[in-house]
């Protein structure tokens, strides 16, 4: 890689060096590829503080320095061409695809989830916006009196600059790996969320009722905290296909759950099949707090993600519960890593995962116990179910402990779409296709239970479309 | 893949072609010699990323002193006279200094003979590849002291052959031991290593092919004095039928690294290795584990159990992996880990990569304290703390000493008390 501009550069001179004055005209002539004049025009164009701006470029040093991580699927990620990304749009050109351009299969897949009209063109990208004002309004005053701050993370920081500015980065610091480094030098969107103490998000917040364009952006950014003793319910995505044409989908996640608060995480991710997803997520849970991350993987390419927690205050709980499924040429590598730092803090992970035809599902996971963590208590279950010859799975939990005073246990079964299920079904008149559903529906159940009820009926429904043609 | 040749170290293999000629070896095991050399020339050191040397640092194995220099060594090594034993073998110093066959042995074919001299039919360096790694490259470039066992097909050993390997007298220990047992044959190997001293450091490697329907018990026994830095990595294969037994008994030197496995190569061959680590003082103890499976209707069985006091340390990784081609294969994979004392530290990988879906394949990892409410029993019915301790010790690592021979299994015993004893 040739040599780029030092920290020492940053934030001085780059309008009078590269005379670019006007944000939108630099996005006009240079789309794609990465560079310090790219996150210095995006920084204008969205008129950060200056912080954030020596933050990006800083991050971006760091994505250049730091290599291509050596392990996972690295045949996978070498295909990521990272001149050949649009690191940023302006709102005007996201609307600019048209729904002509999108492929058949995804909007079949809408017809058959049922998702409304207005919604399919938004999460098409056809359109930037989905019109859920209505609902919006209520929620929106509902929380409005309960002082609870939801927004898009770039309002946010104009907003409540000095919030951000506290925890921003403080739990996922830009250097903590390639793709996060990647996310903070050029990041946009994604949520911003502040409960206030002692209060109870009742109803389960959703980016969908944010109306701001920003919602998915290819680098997005969310940070929630959950102040003393408050509680909230955050979802992010759908089930419905998302298709996007860029390739490389890189979040940033990070909660933190202060005394007593209560925070939990679900996702359901369903990227169109040829977008790599690479993610970072961690939470800190300090003193009784608990924070659950429940992660669903349908989508995607190439999708690594390890949601983690940082269990830093006494008795703080920490649970994640996943599933993924790896259709055809699809590989969901995820995980979870819980860091027992404080005494008495416990956790919790169950996976599981369905490979399918050429489908690879991987494990990779840490549960690790600091030396002084006295009385934790973790257990880890990994169950991947294979359906068909060229189906595979991988286990990787790591557990790192170094402390006696506790208990870790970890269990991981694989086992086939089971020939004996399959038959005791049949027997009973049921066709092989629902058969299988039916066994794989029980397989994910846990997970699907966790979910609201609208997710719960949706997610039923896209597995059994996942599940078509799985006969033979 | 990113490492980086490391400048400042490098591993001197001057007299590959001297060691060769001296010890009569034939051109294609210098050949083979001289490509392990070349392979750690400039020697680029592992990935530690990667998880098989996370915890532990692979300079630690990089011999300071020209491990293809002979030293002229006097060893006055007696070789403890054992009952019931079908043979015997000692490599010392460098040098395989005594071999013994009863008579009923080699009247049925046994054969010990020096591994230099033999002919091995290219097996020398086929299970273990100098491509392996570069403890095991230096090891097939420089290796010297070494003892093939063949047992020929057919042939059913009532009693244990022991090879014994002493670490003592020289810079670097370079051992190497090939096992070959024929079809249908059936016999128990003891490759014990022992010694200290002078030597810091140990890189030895073992091959065993475990020919159709053969019945094989291995053990590999670890018991070198404190100081000692070691690598030692055995590797079986498995042909159809076959039936292999495994037991690791490590609990000597101050750096240990282990890394022990089997292909099973063959339809319907079948692995099990139980596993006892005890670590004490400050000892590291590093083990890796690998099943293959590659055959179908395989089937492989581990349970790997560490006990640590003081301020040892244990890494485990385990991997078991079933090929596409390895349908109606099972696996099994079981590490426990004991915690005796509050500096003491464990770290458990237990890996699965599975490539079909007719497989039935589970493992589990665990780690805790001693149970008090089980002390609490013991000591409620009269036991003193220490005795107490050492019941529930021994129950948790019982299952794998009784697969060891009686000799090796009272020895280990006697080990496993002196290690409480000094809690």
């Amino acid at each position: 890689m040739a040599a780029h501009p030092t920290v020492a550069d940053i934030g001085t001179d780059y309008l009078s060096k590269y005379g670019f004055h006007d944000p939108e005209e630099y996005f006009a002539r240079a789309p794609k590829g990465l560079s310090h004049e790219v996150v210095e025009m995006i920084s204008l164009l969205k008129k950060e503080p200056d912080w954030m701006r020596a933050f990006r470029h800083k991050a971006l040093d760091t994505f250049y320095a730091k290599p291509m991580p050596t392990w996972g699927d690295t045949a996978m990620l070498a295909e990521i061409d990272f001149d050949q990304i649009t690191y940023y749009l302006r709102a005007t050109e996201k609307q600019e695809t048209s729904w002509d351009e999108v492929p058949e299969n995804v909007k079949r897949t809408f017809d058959r989830l049922g998702i409304p009209e207005a919604e399919r063109k938004f999460l098409a990208g056809v359109s930037a916006q989905y019109e859920s004002e209505v609902v919006y309004h209520s929620v929106k005053e509902e929380l409005t009196k309960q002082g609870v701050i939801f927004l898009d993370m770039d309002s946010g920081l104009r907003e409540h600059e000095d919030i951000v500015k506290k925890y921003f980065a403080t739990v996922i610091p830009a250097a903590d790996n390639k793709f996060s480094a990647l996310n903070s030098a050029v990041w946009s969107g994604g949520s911003f969320i502040y409960v206030p103490k002692n209060t109870e998000v009742a109803i389960p917040l959703q980016a969908y009722f944010r109306i701001n364009a920003e919602r998915m952006g290819q680098f997005e950014r969310t940070l929630i905290i959950a102040d003393e003793g408050s509680k909230v319910h955050y979802i992010e995505g759908c089930t419905a296909p998302v298709y996007s044409t860029h390739s490389l989908h890189s979040a940033v996640v990070e909660l933190i759950a202060m005394k007593g608060a209560h925070i939990r995480y679900t996702t359901i991710q369903n990227w169109a099949n040829n977008i790599f997803n690479l993610v970072t997520k961690r939470a800190v849970a300090n003193e009784d707090a608990v924070v659950e991350w429940v992660d669903g993987n349908i989508g995607s390419k190439l999708t690594m993600k390890y949601p983690a927690i940082i269990l830093k205050g006494e008795r703080a709980h920490g649970e994640v519960l996943s599933i993924a499924f790896a259709g055809p040429g699809q590989h969901q590598d995820a995980g979870a890593k819980a860091i027992h730092l404080a005494p008495n803090t416990t956790s919790k992970i169950t996976s599981k995962s369905i490979s399918r035809d050429t489908g690879r599902s991987t494990y990779r996971g840490l549960v690790k116990m600091r030396k002084g963590a006295h009385g934790c208590k973790t257990s880890v279950q990994c169950d991947a179910l294979l359906i068909g010859s060229a189906a595979r799975t991988d286990t990787y939990p790591t557990m790192e402990i170094a402390e006696d005073d506790v208990r870790v246990e970890h269990e991981a079964r694989v086992s086939k779409l089971g020939d004996e299920q399959l038959f005791y079904l049949r027997s009973r008149g049921i066709r092989e296709d629902k058969a299988r559903l039916m066994i794989v529906n029980g397989f994910i159940e846990p997970f699907v239970k966790e979910l609201p009820m609208e997710y719960a009926v949706e997610l039923n429904r896209l597995i059994e479309l996942e599940m078509e043609g799985s006969v033979g | 893949m990113s490492a980086q040749p490391n400048p400042t170290l490098s591993v001197a293999l001057e007299h590959v072609e001297e060691l060769a000629r001296g010890l009569g070896e034939s051109g294609d095991a210098l050949a083979l010699r001289e490509r392990a050399r070349d392979l750690v020339t400039p020697l680029v050191l592992p990935d530690r990323a990667r998880h098989l040397w996370r915890y532990t640092n692979p300079e630690r194995f990089v011999p300071v002193a020209d491990p293809t220099v002979l030293a002229p060594v006097a060893i006055a090594h007696e070789w403890p006279r054992e009952d019931d034993l079908a043979a015997a073998a000692l490599i010392a110093g460098g040098a395989l200094r005594m071999v013994e066959i009863d008579d009923t042995a080699r009247r049925a074919g046994v054969v010990i003979e020096d591994l230099h001299r033999a002919a091995t039919d290219g097996l020398l360096g086929s299970l273990v590849p100098p491509e392996h790694g570069f403890a095991e490259a230096i090891n097939t470039a420089a290796w010297h002291g070494g003892v093939l066992v063949r047992v020929p097909a057919g042939v059913e050993l009532e009693h244990p052959i022991r090879v014994r390997c002493v670490a003592s007298a020289e810079p670097v220990s370079v051992p190497r031991v090939l096992v070959v047992a024929g079809a249908g044959s059936a016999f128990e190997l003891v490759e014990g290593h022992v010694g200290g001293g002078v030597p810091a450091l140990v890189l030895g490697v073992t091959e065993i092919a475990v020919g159709p329907d053969a019945r094989v018990r291995y053990s590999l026994v670890q018991r070198w004095d404190a100081g000692v830095t070691g690598h030692l990595t055995a590797r079986a294969r498995l042909e159809r039928g076959a039936h292999f037994q495994m037991s690791l008994a490590s609990f000597g030197g101050s750096l240990y690294k282990a890394d022990v496995g089997a292909v099973l190569a063959g339809e319907g061959a079948q692995a099990e290795m139980f596993g006892v680590s005890m670590g004490g003082e400050k000892q590291h103890m590093d083990h890796h584990t690998e099943h293959l499976h590659e055959a179908r209707k395989t089937h492989s069985n581990l349970d790997f159990k560490v006990a640590l006091t003081g301020a040892a340390r244990s890494a485990y990784t385990g991997m078991i992996r079933i090929a596409h081609d390895a349908g109606g294969s099972e696996a099994y994979q079981v590490n426990r880990n004991l915690l005796l004392s509050e500096d003491a530290r464990a770290e458990s990988i237990p890996e699965l990569e599975i490539l079909t879906d007719d497989v039935r394949c589970s493992h589990g990892a665990t780690v805790a304290p001693l149970d008090e409410e089980q002390v609490f029993y013991l000591k409620s019915r009269g036991l003193p703390h220490f005795q107490a301790m050492r019941l529930i010790v021994y129950g948790f690592l019982g299952q794998t000493l009784q697969r060891l021979p009686a000799t090796t299994r009272e020895r280990i015993e006697a080990l496993v008390a002196s290690r409480l004893h000094e809690e």
